[in-house]
C-alpha cells in the first residue's frame, strides 16, 4: 500500500549487446531510465544511427496515418477497440512484419494518388469558377473571343455597372456619336433588385483611350473573362459542364483508390506504428546511457519488488553484466509509483488526476477511497440506478476480456460505486426515483421496512448526516496531516496547527449536538472543555515567535478567525444531500411524466414506457457526471486542502507502445 | 383576487425553470464554442469536450426540478386539482424559487466561461482532464447551495 519503494539501478554491459539489454528492460515494463548526469552528454554513436533510422520510419508512418486514416473504415466498432478488441501480436511477429513491409513504396503510391487528387481538385475548382462566370455572361450574343482575343480592329470589355450609373453611362457613350458606328453597348436584362448590372462594350481599337475614360468615370468595373473562353457563352457552358462532370468522376475514382489503399495498408501501418514507437522509446532510453570505449552504463529506477526478476532477465542475456542496486540518496527525488491492492487500486486514478504524491510523501488513495465510495453513493443514491450500472459493467467485463489495465481500473471504480449507490438507494427508499410508489404499490411495505432515512419528508436529517460526514472527513484529514508532521519530527507544529483544530472543532460539534439534546448532557461539558483547550492552543501557537505582546494577541485572534474557513468547508458537504435529492427528484419527475403519458388513450402505455426508460437513462448519465465530479471536489478541495499537495513525478517506465495492438511478450 | 396566491407560486416556478435554463443555455453555448474550436485541431477530444460542455447544464435541471417541486406542491400534476392558496403562501413559494432562479442563471454563465477555459486547457494538455473538470465544478457549488436553499424553503412552506 502507498508509494512503492524504488531502487536505483546502475547497469554496466558491453556495447555489443545494448539492443538486447534495452529490449529486456522494455519488456519488463517496470524500469524508468534516468538521464545521464554528465554535462554535455552526447548520445552514443551506434544508438544515434538507430534513432534516426527509426525516426525516418516513424515520419512515413505519421504521413500514412494522417492521409489514410480518414479513408479507413474500421470493421471493429471504436468502442470495442477501446475495450481491448485489438490484434494480439508478439514483438517477433512485428519485427517480421516490419522486415517484409516496404513502407517507402506505400508512401510513394499514396503520395502519387494524393498529388493527383490535389491537382484534380484545383482543376475542378477552376472549372467551377469559370462556369459561375459564364452563367452571368449569357446575355452576350457573340462568341466570347470578341472580348478575350478581339479582331484586328475591334476589341471589347465586359463588366458591371451599379443601377444608379446605368443611365449616365448610356448617355455618356451616346455623346460619342461620332464613334457610334465604331462601338456597341449591350446591357444584360435587369430589374430593380439587380445589384450589379452586366454590360458588354465592343469598340474600335482606335477609340480605346476615350472608352476607358468613360468607363472609369461612370463606375464600370471590368470583369476578368478567362482567356480560354472563345465560343459563345452557351457553347462554353456546355463544354464546361462536360469538363466538370469528367473531373468529378475522376475525383470519385481517386477517392476510391485512396479507400482501397487505406483498406489494404492501414492495419499494417497501425501495427508498425506501435512497433516503431516501441523501438524509438527503447533507443531513446539507451541514448541516455554513458559509454566508454566498450562499456555502456544505463541508470534506471525500478520497484524494489521487481529487482530479482529484472536481474534474472538481464543475466539471461549475458553473464558479462553488472547490475548495482542502491537505495535512493536523501537528496534524490525518485518518481512515485502507487501500489495498492485490488480494492484500492481503482481509486489510484483519483489521486493521479490531482497530482502524484512525492516519493517520501503519503499516498492519499487508501484514505480517500472509502469516503469517495460513500459520497458517490449518496449523490447518485438510487437502488435502481445502482443495479443498472452494476449490471452494465458486469456485462462489459464478461464480453470484453482484453481491456487495458488502466481502463479496467477506471470501470471497476464505477462498479464499486454502483454498490454504494444501491445501498444508499435502499436506505433512502429510492428505486428509479419513486418508481415503487408510482407503479408498484404492493412493494411499498418492503421498501418502507428497509428505509433508514427519508430525504423527501425529513431532509434535515440527511443534511445532518451529510455535515457529520463532512466533519469526520475533515477531521480525518487533520489527523493525517498531524501524523505526517509527527513522522517528520515537527511535534510542536503538529499539536499547535493540527491537533488543536481537531480538538476545537470536535469539541464545538459535541457541545452543539449535546445542547441540541441528541447526546447525553455531560457531552456538553466534555465538548466545551475540548473546544476551549483547542482554542487556547491555537491562540498561543499563533503568537509563537512574536516578541510583541499586542501582536501576539492579534495573531491569536486572527488564527481563531480561521475557523470560518472550517465552517465553509463543512457546509460544502451539504451538496451530498442536494445531489442525492436531485437524482431522486429527477427520477420522480420522470415517473410522473410516464404516469401522465399512460393516460393517453390506446398508445399511452407505449409512450409511458419510452418516457420512463429514456428518462432514466438520461438521468443516470447526467447524475453520474455530477456524482463523480462533486465527491471528487470534496476530496481535492476540502480533504486534500488539509494535508496533501502532491507534487511528485509519476513513475513512467519504459514500455512497449500499445496504441493499436496488444503486444504479448 | 382569489387566485393571486396560485399565480404568484406559478410565477416562482416559471422563474426557476426559465432563468436557470437561460443561464445553462448561455453557459453551454459559450463552452460549446470553445469545444468546437479545440475539435477543429483534434476531433478525438470530442469525449472530454462534451463532458466539460455538459457541466454548466445542471443549473437548468435544478431549475426544472424546483419548478416541478412547486407544481407538485400545488397539486397541478396529476388530476387532483390545485390546492387553495392565500396570496401570502403564494409569495412564500415565489420567494423560495428565487435562490435557484437567480444563482442558477448567473452561476451557469460563469461556469460556462470556466468550462470554455478548461476546454482550451485540455486542447493543449489532454492529461490535465482531472483539473479541467474540477475548475468548473467549483462554480457549480453555489448553484448546489442555492438548490438546497430553495428545496429547504419550499419544504418549510405550508400549503393546503
Amino acid at each position: 500500500m502507498g508509494v512503492a519503494r524504488l531502487k536505483k539501478a546502475e547497469l554496466y554491459y558491453h556495447k555489443s549487446i545494448h539492443e538486447q539489454i534495452a529490449a529486456a528492460l522494455q519488456e519488463t515494463g517496470s524500469c524508468q531510465i534516468i538521464s545521464s548526469s554528465e554535462e554535455n552528454h552526447s548520445r552514443p554513436a551506434g544508438v544515434e544511427a538507430l534513432i534516426s533510422a527509426t525516426d525516418e520510419r516513424l515520419s512515413d508512418i505519421r504521413y500514412l496515418t494522417r492521409t489514410l486514416t480518414p479513408h479507413y473504415v474500421d470493421p471493429v466498432p471504436a468502442l470495442d477497440r477501446m475495450l481491448g478488441e485489438r490484434p494480439e501480436v508478439t514483438m517477433t511477429e512485428l519485427e517480421e512484419l516490419a522486415a517484409k513491409t516496404d513502407l517507402k513504396a506505400v508512401c510513394d503510391k499514396t503520395r502519387a494518388v494524393e498529388r493527383e487528387t490535389g491537382d484534380n481538385r484545383q482543376k475542378l475548382s477552376d472549372a467551377r469558377n469559370t462556369a459561375l462566370i459564364l452563367s452571368s455572361l449569357e446575355f452576350f450574343p457573340y462568341p466570347l473571343s470578341a472580348i478575350t482575343e478581339g479582331t484586328k480592329t475591334l476589341t471589347g470589355v465586359i463588366g458591371t455597372v451599379k443601377p444608379g450609373n446605368v443611365s449616365g453611362f448610356k448617355a455618356a457613350l451616346g455623346d460619342f456619336s461620332k464613334y457610334k458606328d465604331d462601338s456597341e453597348l449591350i446591357i444584360a436584362p435587369y430589374d430593380e433588385k439587380t445589384q450589379d448590372i452586366y454590360a458588354a462594350l465592343i469598340y474600335s481599337r482606335s477609340i480605346e483611350a476615350e472608352i476607358r475614360e468613360v468607363c472609369a468615370k461612370h463606375g464600370f468595373s471590368p470583369v476578368e473573362v478567362p482567356a480560354t473562353l472563345t465560343g459563345t457563352a452557351e457553347e462554353e457552358k456546355e463544354r464546361f459542364a462536360g469538363m466538370i462532370s469528367a473531373l468529378e468522376a475522376k475525383e470519385a475514382e481517386l477517392d476510391e483508390r485512396l479507400n482501397a489503399l487505406a483498406e489494404e495498408n492501414v492495419p499494417t501501418v497501425q501495427k508498425l506504428s506501435d512497433y516503431y514507437n516501441s523501438l524509438s522509446a527503447r533507443y531513446n532510453g539507451t541514448a541516455m546511457s554513458d559509454e566508454t570505449d566498450s562499456v555502456m552504463l544505463t541508470r534506471f529506477w525500478l520497484p524494489a519488488k521487481s529487482a530479482d526478476d529484472i536481474r534474472a532477465k538481464i543475466e539471461a542475456i549475458s553473464t558479462d553484466v553488472e547490475l548495482v542496486l542502491s537505495d535512493p540518496a536523501p537528496d534524490e527525488e525518485p518518481p512515485s509509483l502507487l501500489t495498492n491492492g485490488n480494492t484500492v487500486r481503482p481509486f489510484n486514478i483519483l489521486t493521479e488526476l490531482y497530482s502524484s504524491p512525492k516519493y517520501r510523501g503519503i499516498d492519499p488513495t487508501p484514505l480517500l477511497a472509502p469516503f469517495f465510495w460513500i459520497f458517490f453513493g449518496m449523490c447518485l443514491g438510487d437502488a435502481g440506478y445502482g443495479i443498472v450500472v452494476f449490471g452494465l459493467i458486469l456485462f462489459v467485463f464478461k464480453k470484453y476480456k482484453k481491456i487495458a489495465p488502466g481502463v479496467k481500473d477506471f470501470i471497476t471504480l464505477f462498479l464499486f460505486c454502483s454498490v454504494s449507490t444501491f445501498i444508499y438507494g435502499v436506505i433512502s427508499g429510492s428505486f428509479f426515483g419513486n418508481f415503487i410508489d408510482a407503479f408498484l404499490p404492493p412493494l411499498i411495505p418492503m421498501k418502507n421496512a428497509l428505509m433508514l432515512v427519508d430525504p423527501m419528508t425529513n431532509p434535515m436529517q440527511v443534511l445532518g448526516i451529510s455535515l457529520l460526514l463532512g466533519v469526520i472527513h475533515l477531521m480525518f484529514g487533520l489527523l493525517v496531516a498531524a501524523y505526517d508532521m509527527l513522522r517528520n519530527g515537527e511535534i510542536i507544529d503538529a499539536i499547535g496547527d493540527k491537533i488543536s483544530w481537531f480538538f476545537f472543532i470536535v469539541g464545538l460539534c459535541l457541545y452543539g449536538v449535546g445542547l441540541g439534546g441528541m447526546l447525553p448532557p455531560h457531552f456538553v461539558q466534555i465538548g466545551g472543555a475540548m473546544a476551549i483547550i483547542g482554542a487556547v492552543i491555537i491562540f498561543i501557537y499563533a503568537g509563537k515567535g512574536e516578541p510583541n505582546y499586542a501582536k501576539k494577541v492579534i495573531n491569536g485572534f486572527l488564527a481563531l478567525y480561521g475557523s470560518t474557513s472550517y465552517l465553509g468547508d463543512i457546509l460544502s458537504y451539504s451538496r451530498l444531500l442536494a445531489l442525492g435529492f436531485g437524482s431522486a427528484v429527477i427520477g420522480m419527475v420522470i415517473n410522473l411524466l410516464g404516469g401522465l403519458a399512460a393516460e393517453i388513450p390506446y398508445v399511452g402505455w407505449l409512450v409511458a414506457i419510452t418516457v420512463v426508460i429514456g428518462g432514466h437513462i438520461f438521468s443516470i448519465a447526467i447524475n453520474i457526471l455530477g456524482s463523480f465530479v462533486h465527491p471528487l471536489r470534496l476530496q481535492y478541495v476540502e480533504f486534500f486542502g488539509k494535508f496533501y499537495s502532491g507534487g511528485g513525478e509519476p513513475f513512467t517506465p519504459l514500455t512497449l507502445s500499445q496504441e493499436y495492438v496488444n503486444v504479448r511478450a | 383576487m382569489e387566485h393571486l396566491g396560485l399565480s404568484l407560486a406559478l410565477f416562482g416556478a416559471a422563474l426557476a425553470a426559465a432563468l436557470a435554463g437561460i443561464g445553462s443555455a448561455i453557459g453551454i453555448g459559450v463552452a460549446g464554442g470553445a469545444a468546437a474550436g479545440v475539435m477543429t485541431e483534434d476531433p478525438n477530444k470530442f469525449g472530454s469536450c462534451l463532458i466539460l460542455q455538459a457541466l454548466p447544464g445542471t443549473q437548468g435541471i435544478y431549475g426544472l426540478l424546483i419548478a416541478f417541486f412547486v407544481l407538485n406542491k400545488l397539486g397541478l400534476l396529476g388530476g387532483a386539482g390545485a390546492v387553495a392558496l392565500t396570496w401570502n403562501q403564494g409569495l412564500q413559494i415565489l420567494a423560495s424559487c428565487l435562490p435557484i432562479a437567480v444563482v442558477g442563471w448567473y452561476s451557469a454563465i460563469w461556469q460556462g466561461k470556466t468550462s470554455a477555459a478548461s476546454i482550451q486547457m485540455i486542447g493543449k494538455k489532454p492529461e490535465a482532464m482531472g483539473k479541467a473538470i474540477i475548475l468548473p465544478a467549483m462554480v457549480e457549488t453555489y448553484a448546489v447551495l442555492a438548490l438546497l436553499t430553495s428545496i429547504l424553503m419550499l419544504m418549510g412552506v405550508q400549503v393546503g
